[in-house]
């Protein structure tokens, strides 16, 4: 008599399956030994810093606000995560169909899809949390071990709400929209959580005081809204009840959502015809180099990631632009804009040019074409420049008209860190990890590590000429 | 589109000697071809017998090891670009991006090709017409079926009016309809005096269309000819062009 494979089986085949498919593993073979490297240092760190947690005792009301905001920002984060993961292995993958047709019963398969997800979003966290979790072990504070249960029960509690979300929204909108929303998520919940962290240097003291203290617990603990944080900070009761209530709100969604997967419904509506009339221009070409340029602006133009990923480079400025006029006393204005604005250029170029690389799915078109080799990387590296001006296009304007005299650093800084960064990212492009929707992504993480590099080479190199007195800072008394 | 094909003048379209070529272990092994100007030619062979490989040095995407391909006179090793101007290959897998529409795929092909762009425009529509692509012109290709993308592959193959075409599985997804219709377009490519070479698994659509039909195994032309041709060298009186394709490969092997 034939037995379906077990739960178990079927968990392993999917974490196997999502370690595989996650970025580190795509884009290096021998990606555990950096990881084990980087985790040795993390742990060194964790605790060094366990060590003046441990010497140094905090209130328990200030404990458990701590502790609560670390669980409020971990689900924001975990939930972005959770949907893109989410619309991966309902649809991104493509074997829900395939598995759905196996005699494996549909509801165990979606139960292992959504513990799938809840594993792979629990998983960062858990490395990054558990090491200030044993480091605080080491120091006899033992409820420090409690983030690894916490973490997996918020992880469980988020997956399944992120399941329930994407399944609703795939009835109004396409997978693309959807993950575009996840990312969206992600960006203002990482914005937030920066400027939620920068507040005390711009608003008053009293202020924040007064705000924080609004929101410590009474003497209660806190009641059900402090519930987890409690559970993180090791009391019995509270981790029960957190894992009780994780486990229950994963196992509602999982029912209320078995019936529809196993119907075929979720997937049904992921995957109808997602064909677009698209803007045509009718523009025919004689030249080779003007068709790949128009070919390569149209395929950057319909990136799935492009709107997001434009915002998200943006507002990595923020942080920078904080630092420069905190840290670095750089007056706010355009003396501060130019080394900004060259930056997210050399950011900018090396995006586009990556994309352009992922989207070149079918590199022998172009082989098997009378033309010479070198031309579609030129019309591409075009496009990337192109584009990237015309997204700067604002910023340098305000430059031209407030500051005339910067123009020319900030032109050279432009065109350095553009040149640099498009011959960069053609040889060794960006991670995106939808190139091609639902398709492998090219890429390295190597490419984005030294493109960031040229950036702030660039950008601090602008700086330098710019800056009435670059080095003010290191001046003692600055 | 003039400017491409003026001055194409030889008997022959294709001509290979002695191509060879090894990954390891010999994949073509001396091989030697000639098509006329007009023919179609099949190219058959069980899986691994080198076909594909021999299309691709063909065209110009992988270089041999040893031996010489012309393409109506042009040295496809020494004037590749020249070579390729009058050639259009279709691989198995459709050469297409999804995020582009047919007619913005027939614009980049046709920017490729240096074809005149009122030329191309007209026989993009007419391409598309004739393939019932054209209430899809404006459709990004992602949401097509597989049939669909072949055609638009083809229009793209077409639209340059290529001497010489290469067609590695084409009829591979495509319906009763769509497969018939290809066919006339493809056919009436060799009565215009292209050359065509094929590939394929579906021996009755080599048997329906080759002028001639060439066997390959491990990397050689086992037999060549029309099916009778063919029944002679197998020693057969009678049977399909399966029959004498398995017994060829069969004594072969």
């Amino acid at each position: 008599m034939f037995t379906a494979p077990g739960f178990p089986w079927l968990l392993r085949h999917e974490l196997r399956v999502l370690w595989r498919g996650s970025i580190l593993v795509r884009t290096h073979r021998h990606v555990i030994v950096p990881v084990l490297v980087v985790a040795v240092l993390f742990q060194g760190v964790a605790l060094a810093l366990a060590r003046q947690v441990a010497a140094h005792p905090v209130a328990l009301p200030t404990m458990l606000l701590a502790a609560n905001i670390n669980i409020v920002f971990l689900f924001a984060l975990m939930f972005s995560r959770a949907m893109t993961s989410s619309i991966d292995v309902i649809y991104g993958r493509g074997d829900a169909d395939f598995l759905l047709a196996s005699p494996i019963p549909p509801d165990r398969v979606l139960a292992v899809r959504m513990l799938g997800v809840a594993c792979s979003i629990a998983a960062p966290w858990m490395l990054l949390g558990g090491v200030l979790g044993n480091g605080l072990a080491v120091y006899g504070q033992y409820w420090g071990l409690c983030v690894y249960p916490m973490f997996f029960a918020e992880a469980l509690l988020v997956a399944a709400a992120a399941f329930a979300f994407v399944v609703v929204l795939l009835r109004f909108i396409s997978p693309q929209a959807t993950r575009r929303a996840g990312h969206t998520l992600a960006l203002i919940t990482g914005v937030g959580i920066f400027v939620i962290g920068q507040a005390p240097r711009f608003v008053p003291q009293h202020v924040v005081a007064k705000f924080w203290a609004s929101l410590l617990p009474g003497p209660d603990g806190g009641g059900l809204a402090f519930l987890f944080a409690r559970g993180l900070l090791g009391e019995p009761f509270a981790l029960s009840a957190s894992l009780a209530f994780a486990l229950a709100g994963f196992c509602i969604v999982w029912f209320f959502l078995a019936k529809p997967f196993a119907d075929g419904v979720i997937t049904a509506a992921a995957s109808r015809p997602r064909g677009r009339p698209a803007a045509q221009t009718g523009q025919f070409r004689a030249s080779p180099f003007a068709a790949a340029l128009a070919k390569d602006l149209r395929l950057l133009g319909r990136f799935p990631g492009i709107f997001t990923q434009i915002i998200y480079r943006s507002l990595t400025l923020v942080p920078v632009a904080f630092i420069l006029t905190g840290k670095f006393h750089m007056e706010a204005g355009m003396g501060a804009a130019v080394p900004l604005i060259v930056f997210l250029a050399g950011q900018l170029g090396l995006f586009f040019i990556s994309v352009l690389a992922g989207c070149e799915t079918i590199p022998e078109l172009i082989a098997s074409a009378p033309v010479l080799v070198r031309t579609p990387a030129r019309a591409a590296a075009v496009a990337s420049v192109y584009s990237t001006l015309f997204i700067i296009a604002a910023p340098l304007l305000a430059v031209l008209a407030r500051a005339p005299q910067l123009l020319p650093s900030l032109a050279l800084g432009i065109a350095g860190v553009l040149l640099s960064n498009v011959l960069l990212g053609q040889r060794m492009p960006i991670p995106l990890v939808r190139a091609s929707f639902g398709k492998t992504s090219t890429g390295t993480v190597v490419g984005l590590i030294l493109g960031v590099s040229v950036s702030t080479i660039w950008s601090f190199a602008t700086w330098l000429i710019v800056a009435p007195n670059p080095l003010a800072w290191l001046t003692p008394g600055n | 589109m003039d400017g491409v094909h003026s001055g194409v003048i030889s008997d022959t379209a294709l001509t290979v000697r002695g191509l060879c070529k090894s990954f390891g272990r010999k994949v073509v092994e001396n091989l030697d071809l000639t098509i006329r100007p007009g023919e179609f030619y099949a190219l058959l062979g069980p899986n691994g017998a080198g076909k594909t490989t021999t299309l691709r040095m063909i065209a110009g995407l992988m270089r041999p090891d040893a031996g010489g391909i012309e393409v109506f006179g042009r040295d496809v090793l020494a004037d590749p670009l020249g070579a390729k101007s009058i050639m259009a290959w279709i691989p198995d897998e459709p050469l297409l991006y999804d995020k582009l529409s047919p007619l913005e795929y027939l614009e980049f092909i046709a920017g490729l090709w240096r074809v005149e762009p009122g030329t191309a425009r007209a026989r993009a529509g007419e391409l598309l017409e004739t393939l019932g692509l054209w209430p899809h012109r404006h459709e990004r290709c992602e949401g097509f079926s597989r049939g669909m993308k072949q055609k638009t592959v083809l229009a793209g193959a077409l639209i340059h009016e290529p001497k010489f075409l290469l067609l590695d599985e084409p009829l591979t997804g495509l319906d009763a309809a769509s497969s018939r219709l290809v066919k006339e377009l493809l056919r009436a490519e060799t009565e215009k005096g292209a050359a065509i070479i094929l590939t394929t698994h579906i021996l009755e659509v080599a048997e329906r269309l080759a002028t001639r039909i060439g066997i390959l195994s491990g990397g050689a032309l086992l037999a060549e000819g029309d099916l009778d041709t063919l029944k002679a060298q197998a020693g057969l009186t009678h049977g399909s062009l399966e029959d004498v394709f398995l017994h060829l490969t069969a004594v072969c092997s």
